[in-house]
């Protein structure tokens, strides 16, 4: 009876072929499908260089479908090749020859009888010492084999075994353990030329919970060292404390204003201070060359008609370019001239910084905001120039902008001539003005950097990179507190009413008009009121134009003899004012400058 | 010894005096014995007395083995570099069969004919083995370099093989003189004639000739290096290692 679902025995395959110890060695192999009858499987194979076929000597030693070819029958050395028959009533299936060499399939078997001892040697750290034993088929004492060791161990609860190699030896010392916890360990060997073997069965140990691993001789040696390192840094300390000191916490610069004497200052004594100072009668007759001041904050005072003052309130407007008034005379000038500036030397400064919004100009009601100090870089041929303060990218006078200035942030910088004189005077002797932290702190509070305008940053860039000054933003804040006759009153702005002949301004106080004034200088304004002073003569005589336009730019010129018109009216190019004028003779150069401190050549035109 | 001597006193002062003497004598022997035992056992072939023989051969046959140790490993991983890029499922293995040229050595197959062997005539049998690889090894490194796209691998492992085997050589030319000054055999070595298929046009031919070459060389590397381990632990550790 034919059954159709029979058919010859599948293709067996061998498994695997392996040796313990380098004599013997086994082979497995896998069976096909059986075809659907009783399939036998032989294992035939020829060795290297013999031409004779020999079948499997042992089918049993090994396990099902396994042949084991014991030390007769194994040569070392030399290539086996086996091949897996399964036979079956219908037929017969061959396995693909396997090339067996027994050199290169040794894999033993785990070491034995592991030792697991806790050893506690007086004076000595406590450690763990265990031992084991090849495994006892390798013969390792003739040198066929050569075994090397490795051995892994854990607490019992913990997932990640800690491996160790130990080499060819069969012992190990563990000495890192917690106590109170029960270890487990295991060992596995490989021949010289073979395969790891499997790990032992694991052995376990507990350790007690007064297994100390004290070592005294480290924490004496660790006391010693924390000792002679805390005397070496109270040593340092003691010697160099001062540097260090400063080194970590620098100390904030004080105010270096050359002649300026603190102790003067402690005692409130003001007029000795300026006088100390160097301030001169006003307007000063020495040292104006090398004072800068942009802007000249001129005071509303009585002297209505000598000063020209900022009007109050710019709500919103564009700024109002405050010009320092680059006569050097009129900053310095303003400090001891007591016609001018009594009130204002005496009364304490109420305001926070000494840039101010037009609107803030009587009192701190409006501190300044986004003020913005930069360098002119066109000025850095300059001698002690001082940084001046000016409005914001928002102020198209001071920064030549690539866009136009935004009105909302309208902020106009003055100076009150006190200041100026304060900065001038520092500005004069010292390469560095410094301030005081206070006015420091009110400054840097108020200062902020439009980035509206590209141009502005890449001036700010200009400016901070200016070599000449380090602390430059800080230079300009005047001690307001420090000097009683920095007040600021409101200021306004005087129009001019007319000119005479011997180019005497005669000034009328502005109103508080702020109509006509916006800093923008994409809206020129009517400005009929505001001559523009085009040019000084030689003479000292202020050639005065009207300017339709309303540029509240404050225009600097370093020099006098530069011509005027090359700066563009409604750009703001911060020059650095520099006081030029010899001595009585204190020049003015303003283009497209629509304030004047009629104070500051007042002397030349009487 | 004192027993066995006779009692009446003429013999008895013999035996003092052989008492004497012999205890002397035992204690020379021990005292030489303190002397020259400085392992448990010593070695059977260096000449007693010559201790600097034993500490040298120790440290000859630990230099040997190490040596050996290596150049077996260098082969094994050049064969394997060298299998896994050229000679994949061009059924070379099937080829090399009884193909290497130092078949015709008789050397052991297994371990009961290494154990009986003869230690000086498996000390030649591996000089012999070596000396039979020098000029393949050398011929080798000069194919591989001329192989277009030479492998660096196997190039520099060829290399390090050709020279460590030379050193091998040299140190086993140093113990075989300490261990039988007195034999000095005539070089005999097998003769290598592959250097025709190294060179062959046909690359399957010549690719197989170069992967016999290096599965003998593991084999032959194989060989020297357990024939040294089993001399080492026989020599120096009496078979105790």
């Amino acid at each position: 009876m034919i059954d159709w679902r029979q058919s010859p025995p599948g293709k067996p395959e061998i498994i695997k072929c392996r040796s313990p110890e380098k004599e013997t060695f086994t082979c497995w192999w896998k069976p096909g499908a059986d075809g659907g009858l009783p399939t036998s499987y032989t294992l035939t194979y020829h060795k290297e260089g013999e031409t004779l076929t020999h079948e499997c000597p042992d089918y049993k030693t090994g396990g099902p479908n396994s042949c084991y070819f014991n030390k007769k029958h194994t040569s070392i050395w030399t290539i086996y090749i086996i091949t897996i028959n399964a036979t079956n009533q219908m037929g017969s299936c061959s396995s693909d020859p396997r090339y067996v060499d027994v050199t290169y399939i040794v894999e033993p078997d785990p070491p034995v009888n592991l030792t697991l001892e806790l050893k506690q040697p007086e004076d000595k750290k406590p450690y763990l010492w265990m031992r084991w034993f090849p495994p006892t088929l390798v013969d390792v004492r003739s040198g066929w084999l050569t075994l090397q060791y490795e051995i892994r161990l854990k607490p019992e609860k913990s997932a990640e075994w800690e491996i160790h190699f130990a080499g060819q030896q069969t012992q190990f010392k563990i000495l890192s353990l917690y106590p109170g916890q029960k270890y487990l360990v295991q060992v596995r060997c490989k021949p010289d030329h073979g395969f790891w073997s499997e790990w032992s069965p694991e052995s376990s140990i507990q350790i007690p919970n007064d297994f100390t691993m004290k070592d005294s001789t480290v924490w004496i040696f660790v006391a010693v060292l924390s000792a002679v390192f805390c005397l070496i840094m109270v040593w340092a300390v003691a010697l160099k404390g001062y540097s260090m000191v400063s080194c970590i916490l620098p100390p904030v610069p004080g105010p270096k204003i050359k002649g300026f004497d603190t102790h003067l200052l402690e005692k409130g004594k003001s007029e000795e201070l300026l006088s100390a100072l160097g301030c001169q009668e006003f307007p000063p007759t020495s040292d104006c060359e090398d004072l800068l001041v942009e802007f000249l904050e001129v005071d509303d005072s009585e002297d209505q008609q000598l000063m020209p003052a900022h009007s109050k309130e710019h709500p919103g407007q564009g700024m109002k370019p405050t010009h320092l008034d680059p006569d050097s005379d009129s900053g310095r000038g303003s400090c001891d001239s007591p016609s001018l500036l009594s009130e204002k030397c005496e009364e304490p400064r109420a305001n926070p910084s000494t840039f101010q919004t037009p609107e803030g100009i009587e009192k701190p009601e409006n501190p300044p905001k986004n003020v913005t100090h930069t360098w002119d870089p066109q000025s850095t041929s300059l001698e002690g120039k001082i940084p001046y303060f000016h409005v914001d990218g928002s102020k198209s006078s001071t920064w030549p902008l690539p866009q136009p200035p935004n009105q909302h942030n309208f902020r106009s910088s003055y100076h009150n001539i006190a200041d100026i004189c304060q900065l001038a005077t520092g500005a004069a002797g010292a390469s560095a003005t410094l301030l005081d932290k206070t006015d420091k702190h009110a400054f840097k509070s108020s200062k902020t950097i439009e980035t509206g305008a590209e141009g502005k940053a890449a001036e700010q860039r200009e400016v901070e990179s200016f070599p000449s000054k380090t602390d430059q933003d800080r230079a300009w804040l005047p001690p307001q507190e420090k000097t009683p006759f920095l007040s600021v009153k409101a200021l306004d702005y005087v129009e001019i009413h007319k000119v005479n002949k011997d180019g005497a301004l005669s000034l009328l106080p502005k109103q508080k008009e702020n109509s006509d004034q916006t800093e923008k200088p994409s809206t020129p304004e009517t400005s009929k009121e505001y001559a523009k002073v085009s040019q000084v003569t030689d003479n000292n005589i202020l050639v005065l134009t009207q300017d339709p336009r309303a540029p509240n730019l404050a225009l600097f010129e370093e020099q006098a003899k530069e011509a005027p018109p090359s700066l563009p009216q409604n750009q703001a190019q911060i020059d650095l004012a520099s006081f030029t004028a010899p001595p009585g003779n204190c020049r003015l150069q303003l283009g497209g400058l629509d304030y004047l401190d009629p104070a500051g050549f007042m002397h030349s035109f009487q | 010894m004192l027993r066995a001597m006779g009692r009446d006193k003429a013999s008895l002062d013999r035996m003092t005096f052989d008492n004497l003497t012999g205890s002397l004598l035992l204690l020379l022997l021990l005292v030489s014995d303190l002397l020259l035992c400085k392992s448990v056992a010593s070695l059977p072939i260096c000449p007693s007395g010559a201790v600097n023989c034993q500490v040298s051969l120790r440290e000859l046959f630990d230099r040997a083995v190490i040596l050996s140790h290596y150049i077996h490993n260098l082969s094994s991983e050049m064969f394997n570099e060298f299998d896994k890029r050229y000679a994949q499922g061009r059924g070379f293995v099937t080829k090399a069969i009884n193909s290497c040229h130092t078949s015709s050595l008789s050397t052991p197959e297994d371990k009961e004919q290494a154990q009986q062997i003869h230690h000086e005539d498996l000390l030649n049998l591996i000089l012999r083995v070596l000396r039979s690889w020098n000029d393949p090894l050398y011929h080798l490194v000069s194919e591989v370099r001329g192989m277009q796209e030479a492998p660096e691998a196997i190039l520099s492992k060829a290399i390090e093989i050709e020279e460590q085997n030379r050193r091998l050589l040299e140190g086993m030319e140093k113990i075989v003189g300490q261990v039988q000054p007195r034999i000095k055999e005539n070089e005999v070595y097998s003769v290598w004639s592959g250097l025709p298929s190294l060179q062959m046009a046909d690359e399957d031919s010549r690719l197989f000739a170069f992967y016999n070459l290096l599965h003998c060389l593991r084999r032959d590397s194989h060989k020297i290096d357990n024939y040294l381990k089993l001399l080492k632990c026989r020599i120096v550790y009496d078979s105790n290692c």
